[in-house]
């Protein structure tokens, strides 16, 4: 784990043409959802897809992951296609889905058991990231025990556990309140800059996006499409100062009124 | 007329001597100052009851048990028989010294214990396959659907035929008589694992089989042991079905013998020793549930 961030012109992650459509129903043609959609996230990015709900960038995000299937189009990472889930891809849910009957370090140990990584190798591991979450104090603790934004962090470290080449974020401070949505905003920066991991996140949350990524697709209308893509101008490690700045807000209300055409 | 009255004695004199006559439909309840309405902390509805209310209610319940028991006995006459909570206890010494009680215990614990054990690993294979794989849901529901509403007790002179009068008979009652319910209630509760939870193992290098084992099995876990507890009672009606009709041992049996001598006292204490056994094993599974599974715990 180096801190310095990996060439930006390695691409991991490549989607191009991707197009999910829903089975017929009786009598009527199949219900395209999403696409096409062209998409793309290079090492070390942190690259938003940002959309109202319904607009297929979940289904986008899973289809990333392996969880769902594009009907048409390809996915790759590195290069090779993707053909199901697996640990090169870790994914992190809006509801945490930790394994409420494992300790907080037996849940960030889980990815790395399947690996079948040596216990001593995966003790390590594990110590390692509790300290980048802030955890070292409760890997013993229990998920219920613990706060909205905690566990957040916890389901972060198990996915980042096995070294995933790309992170998926599905919402995932979509149930947190307002303060502690920001505080983990600040922390996910901090830890894409601390592991250049590359990372792709899902967000109803214009400004979450803007603040986050370094560039932010926005998706609008049914089937879900990406209607813009905004390059984001502001540097790799930024303040909440930056969501003052006259550009974030520019770019904010240009997104908000993307939202606000009609879709066809 | 109501004017010649007001003019004659005034209009509050009238009004009062009306009151006087008519008494007001229902006394008027003092609407207490302020907004909303208050509520009795007992009767509140899905709340918390205070620790004291709720072991002082729950003893209360058992009194008024006991109370219709002592009624009914003071009363006992003639044909209805019925001891006192005394001669039961007595009833109950006396089986325990004489070994009998022991020994109707055990035999019947045999035979529950094997039954209901083969039920329950049946159960938990087919029902977590059941509710993890959808192509064997469709293999099995229908054949568990039709099965489960043949009623196990209409099977006994089947049984007592090809199986003799042994113990496999009995024991294969229990087994047809809960392993339905205990498939379909553990497959329930196999179907209750969050999506996600098995999405995200697979997105951290997990097989589908590490799933099964890893995941979804200790997920299921609370939840199976409250099936086991919840269906024991099926398998202890499977039992009595059985002992019922042939038996040389077991608390059942206990009872048809009892009911040839004329003892109602060995036959109620036999009920007290079901009803004993019940309560235990229910508090030892959920006891055993909160141990297996913390998490769980509500």
């Amino acid at each position: 784990m180096t801190v310095a961030p990996a060439p930006a012109t390695v691409r991991k992650l490549d989607m191009t043409r991707v197009i999910k459509t829903f089975p017929a129903r009786r009598r009527q043609n199949p219900v395209v959802a999403v696409g096409p959609v062209d998409l793309h996230v290079d090492a070390g990015e942190l690259v938003c897809i940002v959309g109202t709900s319904g607009c297929g960038k979940s289904t986008l995000l899973n289809i990333a992951g392996g969880l769902d299937h594009a009907t048409l189009g390809g996915v790759s990472v590195d290069g090779e296609p993707v053909i199901g889930p697996g640990p090169d891809r870790g994914m992190v849910f809006q509801g945490y889905s930790l394994y409420p009957w494992k300790t907080v370090a037996e849940n960030v140990a889980f990815g790395l058991e399947c690996q079948a990584v040596t216990r001593a190798r995966r003790a390590e591991r594990v110590r390692e990231l509790l300290a980048i979450m802030d955890l070292t104090a409760f890997a013993d603790r229990l998920p219920k025990e613990l706060s909205g934004g905690m566990r957040q962090r916890v389901a972060i470290a198990r996915a980042l556990a096995p070294e995933p080449d790309i992170l998926l974020l599905d919402e995932p401070f979509g149930a947190l309140d307002a303060q502690t949505k920001l505080a983990m905003q600040e922390f996910l920066l901090l830890v894409w800059q601390r592991t250049a991991a590359t990372i792709l996140m899902v967000t109803h949350d214009v400004e979450e996006a803007l603040f986050l990524s370094q560039r932010v697709y926005v998706m609008h209308g049914r089937p879900g499409r990406v209607v813009e893509v905004v390059d984001v101008p502001f540097g790799r490690s930024r303040s909440t100062i930056v969501k003052r700045s006259p550009k974030f807000l520019d770019l904010r209300d240009e997104i908000q009124e993307l939202f606000r055409q009609p879709t066809s | 007329m109501v004017a010649e009255l007001t003019s004659f004695t005034g209009a509050d004199e009238a009004v009062a001597a009306v009151a006087a006559v008519v008494p007001p439909r229902r006394p008027a309840r003092v609407k207490p100052a302020g907004r909303g309405r208050r509520q009795a902390p007992v009767l509140r509805l899905r709340a918390e009851l205070p620790l004291p209310w709720r072991v002082g209610l729950a003893g209360a319940g058992m009194a008024g048990v006991l109370a219709v028991w002592l009624w009914a006995s003071a009363r006992s006459s003639g044909a209805v028989v019925v001891p006192s909570p005394a001669d039961t206890w007595k009833a109950v010494a006396t089986a325990w010294s004489s070994g009998q009680l022991r020994s109707d215990f055990s035999a019947s614990m045999g035979r529950i214990g094997i039954g209901y054990a083969v039920s329950m690993a049946v159960g938990l294979v087919v029902g977590l396959l059941m509710g993890s794989l959808t192509s064997v849901e469709s293999a099995v529901e229908a054949p568990i659907a039709f099965l489960r509403y043949i009623p196990a007790t209409a099977l006994t002179p089947l049984l007592l035929l090809w199986l003799g009068i042994g113990e496999s008979p009995k024991v294969t009652l229990i087994v047809l008589g809960t392993v339905f319910f205990n498939i379909l209630m553990v497959a329930d509760v196999v179907r209750a694992v969050p999506q996600e939870l098995i999405k995200v193992s697979y997105t951290l290098g997990a097989g589908r089989v590490t799933v099964l084992r890893k995941v979804i099995l200790p997920h299921s876990l609370p939840g199976v042991i409250d099936v086991a507890r919840i269906n024991l009672a099926a398998g202890w009606l499977m039992l009595v079905v059985a002992e019922l009709l042939a038996a040389r041992q077991g608390l059942a049996y206990r009872i048809v013998q009892a009911q040839r001598f004329h003892q109602v006292d060995v036959m109620f204490a036999m009920l007290i020793v079901f009803g004993v056994i019940g309560v235990a094993s229910d508090l030892a599974l959920r006891w055993l549930r909160n141990a297996v599974a913390p998490w769980a715990r509500p």
